[in-house]
């Protein structure tokens, strides 16, 4: 089915009343917000017009996901994993198939649970945040168009004063050629709580354009812990794109790391808002692009409250012809005294045909402030790369280590470590093709 | 306007240049532009018929342009341009020397102490004042060496190939709004020719004026730098503060031949009722060394980018800039180096001083080609903060295509630590001497750059400006 109020219909069957006008409110949005275009700032180096015909691609609904055949190949890999997590939920093709979680955590209050039965279990919890406080539609096209048309997702709430150790776990996989899947997360976590949360997106390869589109919303009270990481592992002709918004409260410490390496096209909007003194954010990213693939990350820290911190780092090595644009922007509000922020790119271009580039922007409005913004492009570091041949590595084992050495400073900020393992081996794959 | 209110709007505390003479012209366009009018300059001029030509299409292209977005507040601008004067003559004709220049120009400009440097310090001189340049001298030893320095308008007149040959290329009138508008009304200016081999010792220097109210001023500039040559060009400015707006907007094309080396430094100084777009932009060919030294202390908004397109191996580019913005002021401001040939080397040095209200903004370009093999760039922006409302931005682009190239950009910005204020304090200094000393450790490794006088003028303008400024 394409883009039609007929799927709103479909969607909203035996929704309440309040999510069925707020899926017609962002339609409605959506109907009314033009295409973004390369001439506007925030699009300036990806042309959607090049990418993806949104009118033409196929929304999956309910009913045509068949969730009873035989798992494929790829989530069956990860199923046997044997992952330690505090819960894990698989979704397929925008619709919930399985989640369960431990059972000590629901007792204390945890939910973790699919975005779709949350709407009968825990109305009103969404009621109040979901799409309306950290992303709602009128934030842009992609944000307007998940708001309407997400078929499922997840729901991580976590009550007070909880303090959870193993992360929950999500994998979202997309099968449909030339569809649509639209998945939202909304994690709360209540003073003082702890939790982390892992997605990843695989698929298959696709011969035509494919999108998985995903709005992620974070809430972090007063001195809770949050910990995002996205791992983007998606098959050729998926256009991924992920909205992401994050309200940091008092005190609280919200970190976020967002891993590209598959899809052909690769677009993340992270804004952190530092909305509570004392606040801070840690953004990382890593990305790892070749043949014809293009990541696009357009991030923002603002710094609302006084007091609050922020430090992004994003690093990226591109190979083959594949592209990279890097916009982030610090803003400073008047009256965010004391304000530390830090904004890194850092870029390995390693082969003739890539391209990076990058915007690093700030816009102060305080001035008892700590500010400051590198970026780089750059080839590989020729002593790094003398050394290891003078210890008698092959020229392509030497870079390999190289540019895995460069990636791998980002991941020793995170503290998961079975998440760094499983990157680090993505990234070794991928850079088995390095010539 | 009445008296009173005039004094009301100068502050010659702060702004020593804000005087205003008497008006004096010998002619003036009505005020707004079209057609018309870009004929009355041409023909004021005897041009050839190309130039009217070319200035007729330009204005096409202007008016097609829509109005920048970005960058700083323009939405008054529009109607300023319908106010302003497009072009005012004077006197009847350029002199040679400042006995033969009007008694109330000739004022000014002492006033503003240029024939005394030029006496001392400098190889020549052009005076710009309202649309015209009134005086050009250059010192007869660099005259018989076949170094040019003329108003841009003999230069079309007297040297109409060379000048033909180069006018428009490193800048066309389509490149953006502003450029078109120049080309169409251009006028004043400097035609620079350094031939090959020669080594100017001491700069030459424009100065510009504008002295009448709602006034628009436009000069061309065309330097050529042949073969192996060096000079250095200095150009200064400044207004009476009036309570409309003004409008300069200037052109700056420099070609740099092979091995050649050229320092363009502009100490902007305009009153604050004025709109500063500026356009410059240097070719630099094969192992020449371009040197911007660009310094915005005045102007109600400047969006100036000095350029090097760095078009030949081995050529390097520098852009050292200075922006300072006081209440009402917004420097938009920057560089842009762009890399088209292997071993190209470009470092821009940013430092901006936001105080009060004010606001400076650093934008820049960093681009490296496909094939600009080793290609080195690095751009360093600080920025310092004096007040909680002052305000600074930074927007760098940096696009590379080319895997065999190194590339950095870094930023700070920082206030005035309490620590250092606190040990000067201690030393016996009062907290605005502390804060002065400061300020000027800051801009220091860019102050040192300029002519001694300049520094000097610097200095003091950042100790007034710091009056006042503490608490």
């Amino acid at each position: 089915m394409s883009l039609e109020s007929a799927v709103l219909k479909k969607l909203g069957q035996g929704a309440p009343e309040w999510l069925c006008r707020r899926r017609e409110h962002a339609w409605n949005v959506y109907k009314n917000t033009p295409l973004p275009t390369t001439q506007s700032e925030e699009w300036r180096y990806t042309d959607l017009s090049q990418i993806v015909d949104l009118e033409s691609l196929k929304f999956l609904l309910p009913g045509d996901v068949d969730l009873n055949g035989s798992l494929p190949e790829i989530l069956e890999g990860v199923l046997n994993e044997n992952r330690t997590a505090s819960g894990s939920s698989f979704l397929v093709d925008g619709l919930t198939t399985n989640i369960d979680s431990e059972a000590s955590l629901s007792a204390q209050g945890v939910i973790f649970t699919s975005l779709r039965s949350a709407v009968e279990d825990y109305s009103d919890l969404l009621e109040e945040h979901l799409a309306v406080e950290a992303l709602p539609p009128e934030k842009g096209k992609f944000e307007a168009l998940n708001a309407a048309f997400w078929t499922d997702g997840v729901l991580l709430y976590v009550p007070r004063g909880v303090n959870i150790k193993l992360p929950f776990r999500t994998v979202n996989y997309l099968s449909h050629a030339g569809s649509a899947v639209c998945t939202r997360t909304l994690i709360i976590a209540e003073a003082g709580s702890q939790v982390s949360y892992v997605e990843e997106i695989i698929s298959e390869d696709f011969d035509e354009i494919t999108l998985a589109s995903s709005s992620l919303e974070v809430i972090a009270k007063e001195g809770a812990q949050v910990q995002f990481v996205s791992i983007q592992q998606s098959g050729h002709g998926v256009f991924c794109q992920s909205a992401q918004r994050t309200l940091a409260h008092r005190d609280s410490i919200l970190n976020t790391l967002n891993v590209g390496l598959g899809g052909s096209v690769s677009r993340v909007d992270l804004n952190s808002q530092l909305l509570g003194s004392g606040a801070k954010s840690d953004m990382l990213g890593i990305y790892f692009g070749d043949q014809n693939q293009c990541f696009d990350h357009n991030t923002s820290q603002d710094h609302v409250a006084s007091n609050s911190g922020s430090d992004l780092l994003y690093k990226g090595a591109l190979d083959g012809s594949s592209r990279a644009a890097f916009r982030g922007i610090i803003r400073v509000h008047p009256g965010a005294q004391g304000t530390d922020a830090y904004q890194t790119n850092r870029n390995l271009l390693l082969s003739d045909n890539a391209r990076a580039d990058s915007l690093p922007n700030l816009e102060i409005e305080a001035d008892d402030v700590k500010c400051s913004h590198g970026a780089t492009i750059g080839q590989l570091d020729k002593e790094a790369l003398f050394y290891l041949l003078s210890r008698g590595l092959s020229r392509q084992q030497a870079e390999r280590l190289v540019v895995l050495g460069f990636l791998g400073d980002v991941m020793s900020r995170l503290p998961l470590g079975d998440v760094v393992d499983e990157v680090t081996q993505a990234i070794e794959q991928k850079l088995l093709t390095h010539a | 306007m009445p008296e009173n209110e005039l004094i009301q709007n100068l502050d010659l505390d702060e702004y020593k240049y804000g005087f205003i003479d008497q008006e004096t012209h010998v002619f003036r366009t009505r005020p707004g532009l079209d057609e018309d009018i870009v004929r009355q300059i041409s023909e004021r001029k005897e041009e050839p018929q190309w130039m009217l030509d070319f200035r007729l299409k330009a204005l096409r292209t202007y008016e097609a342009k829509p109005m920048p977005k970005w960058g700083g507040d323009l939405s008054k601008l529009e109607e300023t341009l319908e106010e302003i004067y497009f072009y005012v003559k004077p006197q009847d004709q350029m002199e040679r020397s400042w006995d033969d220049v009007p008694e109330n120009i000739k004022n000014t400009f002492e006033r503003l102490g240029i024939p005394e440097a030029e006496q001392k310090v400098l190889a020549g001189v052009g005076a710009q004042y309202e649309s015209e340049m009134v005086y050009h001298s250059l010192k007869d030893e660099w005259e018989s060496q076949g170094v040019i320095f003329d108003s841009i308008e003999d230069g079309l007149k007297n040297h109409p190939e060379l000048f033909r040959e180069h006018f428009a290329t490193v800048i066309p009138p389509a490149d953006n709004k502003f450029s078109a508008l120049n080309s169409a009304v251009w006028s004043g200016g400097s035609f620079v020719y350094i031939p090959r081999g020669v080594h100017l010792e001491t700069p030459l220097q424009a100065y510009f004026r504008v002295n009448q109210e709602r006034m628009g001023q436009f000069e061309r500039t065309l330097i050529i730098v042949e073969e192996g040559a060096q000079a250095h060009y200095i150009e200064g400015c400044t207004a009476p503060v009036y309570s409309t707006d003004s409008f300069h907007s200037g052109v700056i094309e420099i070609v740099l031949k092979r091995d050649s080396r050229f320092r363009y430094t502009t100490i902007q100084n305009w009153s604050n009722n004025m709109y500063n777009l500026v356009t410059q932009r240097a070719l630099v060919n094969e192992n020449a060394t371009m040197e911007w030294l660009d310094g915005n202390l005045g102007s109600k908004l400047t969006m100036k980018y000095p350029s090097c397109y760095l078009m030949g191996e081995g050529a390097h580019g520098s852009i050292m800039s200075i922006a300072y913005a006081s209440d009402g002021q917004h420097q938009d401001t920057g560089g842009k180096v762009v890399h088209a040939a292997p071993n190209t080397t470009s470092s821009i040095v940013s430092k901006s001083i936001s105080k009060g209200h004010g606001r400076s903004s650093y934008r820049g370009l960093c681009k490296v080609y496909e094939g600009s093999t080793n290609a080195r760039s690095n751009v360093e922006c600080d920025a310092l903060l004096i007040n909680d409302t002052s305000r600074t931005d930074t927007y760098p682009y940096i696009e590379i295509e080319e895997k065999r190239s190194t590339v950095g950009h870094e930023a700070t910005v920082s206030k005035v630590g309490d620590e250092q204020l606190f040990y000067l304090k201690s030393r016996g200094m009062s907290e605005e001497e502390a804060m002065a000393l400061i300020v000027r450790g800051f801009i220091e490794p860019i102050a040192k750059e300029l002519p001694l006088e300049y520094a000097v003028e610097l200095n003091r303008l950042i100790e007034l400006e710091m009056e006042g400024s503490v608490g």
